[in-house]
């Protein structure tokens, strides 16, 4: 019997580690009374919210929320009696019905997982697990059976695009980088992932970790660079301790290093720890950064393929397509191809977050709609509310209105709608969301995350963020929304990096779709989604209140007044907007209006 | 050599010549504040913007840091080119509005006042073009400023805030920055650099003593002097003057002049 726990960072977060030694102290007990349970760990399962969860074979059993305390009952019962615990596995919202297997929950039925196919059933630490999953079978494929000319051409075949969030076809990236001239040459994989609501990198990285070396290993056979770099943020000590360990192992195992696998073929992969930076997510920055110098961009009329790290032919590659490889070597890029669109090929992660049921990590072939992410997938939208809009491509993608649900999901269509792929991040909003404050708040993230190297996005994401501050705060003024796209249009077209380039995204999707929302702050200082503070009033609903006085006691300005057991009255005039009452108020009499 | 269009015109230019090089020898004229013939390009103040065309794509670029390559086209007064520069050069002003050099590059460019207040803050009108810190590194070899803080707190800055120590008051950063921000102190006794918090020993002439620049400076330039040379760094332009004068009338002690009046040595 195998136990398999959750130990990635979501599930850490919520007690996987006492689960883990409760069963590692009740497994050392058992070892003498009964058969040997192998105890497992595993990562990046998906369905992280629900965490820590615990799988249990044979039997394909699924526990969710498995808390330190459920131990003794999941040994009681499922280990030494072969029985499922019905409170830990799923339970259909809708029809109440429970799920034992993660195959009969919604959440994965609708998946396609190739780049997570091994997570949360491979344990990260083992390469031997790795390769018993036909890990490096890839590679050794690429090295013995094909040139690197023919890896390349597997790639381009498969119509593998950057999943970084430019969605540069890799294969031509690769192709440039074999041919530019110039030795050595490099590959670095970007684990940078810096986007608030983003850790799909992160989940790749701690839960095989070997599948992205094993990318990385056939790329740099392909471009002919001997020496690669994994360039880490290091908010990820979980990751970089799996990547860490991985490297060590395949190099142990002769994967990695002089002549690998006997073919002649030699490389090295190291990790570098990134500081932070949500800048040196971009390329160059990022190859700065490597170099030991400030982590700032710098123009790139002359390719990174052609100059980059150290000014060699350098191959940057983020960890979601380099995991993404070795099973289009293993398959074929035809294979690959005929899973997605058009124009975008295979699967994308995304992190699936904010107001929806089930957040966690999906997996799902290009092309399919919003809708089916956000409502077959992700279980509609949390706490029974409206959905209002879905933000796509981290801080710099773009709001797509709940009107837009069906349009499908791929590099493409994306930017159509004006937003982006992006590295993947999925944030649902509900209707309690106000769209300008969610581009003040995403402006703000990329005015802090700005280098300030150049004037466009140093002095015009600045100058944006002020307007939306100011319309945010009700200090909005007519003609305030043309100057914001007049900003839009110079820091698009003249700042020096994608962060400055892009940045105009959050602020041009939610004008355009939710452009009413900022007439209504300006001219009527309202806040329409009761979210800005001092554009909205809170008031007592007399037919609801009780007269608890539970409010009267919370608010610290003394505004409410009222007799026990009577209606109770907030005095406008002294209301600071804190809120503290809407919170404290038991029976809904209180609203926003 | 090769080949590119320039506004139509058809211009010759150097493998690694950048498009605001090639440009500027074809008469164009392009605006800009960061880039400067000693140093590396940088890119940062985004005035010099151009259309280029190569393999059929327009694109706005940066002509500071753009490679010439054959058959390029490049558009340097396009309505677009201009309003960008138009809009880079108002949130400039936005940022530095007491200015001059600012408000004079801007006027003619059209830019009167920006549209935009002041949100970020400007030590001494700095705009942060990077070419102190550039000069600084790459031509003295001091890199005794840099950049510190990020995006609009941004600013230049001694190593971990403190006095620049590897400073050697040689004053190139003055003589670069193109808003005058930097000031330089030439006293008696010490060269100083209140902006970096950078003060070193003054030089002396060797003959009358006045003070002629910073010491570590002159003796950086000492060491990289052909020998017999060292003299040009030890005199104060008059006592320079002097010397040379001296050296004239001798040599030419006996016969006549044959230099122009204004060129002939005043008599000591």
């Amino acid at each position: 019997m195998t136990v398999a726990v959750c130990m990635d960072t979501c599930c850490r977060a919520k007690g996987a580690e006492g689960v883990w030694s409760a069963l590692e102290a009740a497994r050392r007990q058992l070892a003498e009374e009964v058969a040997e349970v192998e105890l497992k760990q595993t990562a990046a399962h998906g369905l992280c919210e629900r965490g820590p969860l615990v799988m249990i074979q044979p039997g394909d059993i699924f526990y969710l929320n498995v808390q330190e305390e459920d131990v003794p009952e999941i040994v009681r019962e499922t280990i030494l009696g072969g029985r499922v615990v019905e409170s830990l596995l799923y339970e259909d919202p809708e029809t109440g019905k429970k799920a034992t297997s993660s195959d009969e929950i919604p959440f994965y039925a609708k998946q396609h997982r190739i780049v997570l196919r091994h997570n949360g059933v491979i344990d990260p630490t083992s390469i031997d697990d790795y390769v018993a999953a036909h890990g490096y079978e890839a590679l050794a494929k690429a090295l013995t059976e094909m040139t690197p000319e023919e890896v390349i051409a597997e790639v381009h075949l498969a119509g593998l695009r950057g999943r970084g969030g430019g969605g540069f076809p890799t294969a031509r990236k690769w192709r440039s980088c074999r041919e530019a001239a110039g030795e050595p040459k490099y590959v670095i994989c970007n684990g940078d992932e810096g986007d608030p609501g983003a850790f799909m990198d992160r989940s790749i990285m701690e839960g095989n970790p070997h599948a992205v070396i094993e990318g990385i290993i056939i790329g740099a056979y392909a471009i002919g660079a001997h020496e690669g770099f994994i360039y880490v943020r290091n908010e990820y000590p979980l990751a970089v301790a799996r990547m860490r360990e991985a490297i060590e192992a395949a190099r142990g195992h002769g994967l990695l290093g002089p002549d690998i696998l006997g073919s002649g073929f030699s490389f090295d992969l190291r990790i570098n720890r990134g500081g932070g930076a949500f800048v040196c997510g971009e390329s160059t920055a990022l190859m700065a950064s490597l170099e030991g110098r400030v982590g700032e961009p710098r123009e790139k009329y002359v390719h990174t393929v052609e100059a980059g790290l150290h000014d060699k032919p350098t191959c940057l590659n983020n960890v979601e397509t380099w995991a993404n490889v070795p099973e289009i070597i293993s398959r074929g890029g035809e294979w690959f191809a005929s899973i997605g669109t058009e124009g975008s090929k295979g699967t994308k992660v995304f992190s699936l977050v904010g107001n929806v049921r089930n957040t966690g990590l999906v997996e799902v072939p290009m092309g399919m709609t919003l809708r089916e992410i956000v409502y077959d997938i992700g279980g509609g939208v949390a706490d029974g509310k409206a959905l209002k809009a879905m933000q796509t491509g981290g801080p710099s993608g773009g709001c797509i209105p709940a009107s837009l649900l069906d349009s499908p999901v791929d590099f493409d269509r994306l930017s159509e709608l004006g937003s982006m792929m992006g590295s993947g991040g999925l944030i649902v909003m509900d209707e309690d969301t106000c769209m300008v404050n969610v581009a003040r708040y995403f402006v703000e993230f990329l005015q802090e995350e700005s280098c300030g190297k150049c004037t466009a996005c140093r002095e015009g994401v600045a100058q944006m963020s002020h307007i939306l501050n100011r319309i945010c705060n009700g200090d909005g003024r007519e003609g305030d929304v043309e100057l914001l796209l007049d900003l839009c249009d110079i820091a698009e077209s003249t700042a020096l990096c994608a962060l400055g380039r892009t940045a105009p995204n959050p602020v041009r999707s939610t004008i355009k779709h939710f452009g009413e929302e900022y007439h209504e702050h300006i001219r009527e200082k309202h806040c329409p989604a009761r979210e800005c503070r001092g554009l909205f009033r809170y008031e007592i609903l007399a037919e609801q209140c009780t007269g608890c006085g539970r409010c009267l006691k919370e608010c610290p300005e003394e505004a409410i007044t009222g007799e026990r057991k009577q209606p109770h009255v907030i005095e406008q005039a002294k209301c600071v907007q804190c809120g503290a009452c809407f919170e404290a108020c038991r029976f809904s009499a209180i609203a926003k209006v | 050599m090769m080949k590119l269009t320039i506004d139509g015109e058809e211009v010759e230019a150097r493998d690694g010549d950048t498009v605001l090089d090639a440009a500027r020898r074809a008469g164009a004229e392009i605006p800009e504040l960061c880039a400067h013939p000693a140093v590396s390009p940088y890119g940062a103040c985004r005035l010099c913007l151009v259309e280029v065309k190569r393999n059929g794509r327009t694109r706005m670029a940066a002509s500071c840091c753009y490679p010439v390559s054959d058959g390029l086209t490049v558009l340097t007064k396009t309505e677009k080119v201009q309003r960008a520069r138009r809009g880079v050069m108002e949130l400039l002003l936005a940022r530095a509005p007491e200015s001059q050099a600012l408000r004079e590059l801007g006027a003619s460019m059209g830019v009167d006042e920006p549209r935009f207040p002041t949100v970020t803050h400007a030590e001494r009108d700095c705009i942060l073009c990077g070419l102190c810190v550039n000069v600084c590194r790459e031509v003295i070899g001091a890199a005794a400023i840099s950049f510190a803080g990020r995006g609009v707190d941004r600013a230049l800055a001694a190593p971990f805030l403190q006095s620049a120590d590897a400073c050697i008051g040689c004053g190139a950063c003055a003589a670069v920055c193109p808003v005058g921000s930097i000031e330089i102190r030439w006293g008696d006794d010490e060269v100083e650099v209140p902006t970096f918090g950078a003060k070193v020993p003054a030089a002396r002439c060797e003959e009358c003593g006045t003070p002629i620049g910073s010491a570590p400076f002159r003796e950086r330039v000492q060491g990289q002097l052909a020998a017999g040379l060292s003299h040009a760094t030890e005199l104060c332009p008059s006592c320079k003057q002097q010397h040379a004068a001296a050296g004239l009338s001798r040599a030419n002690r006996g016969t006549a002049s044959t230099l122009p009046a204004s060129a002939r040595p005043v008599p000591l």
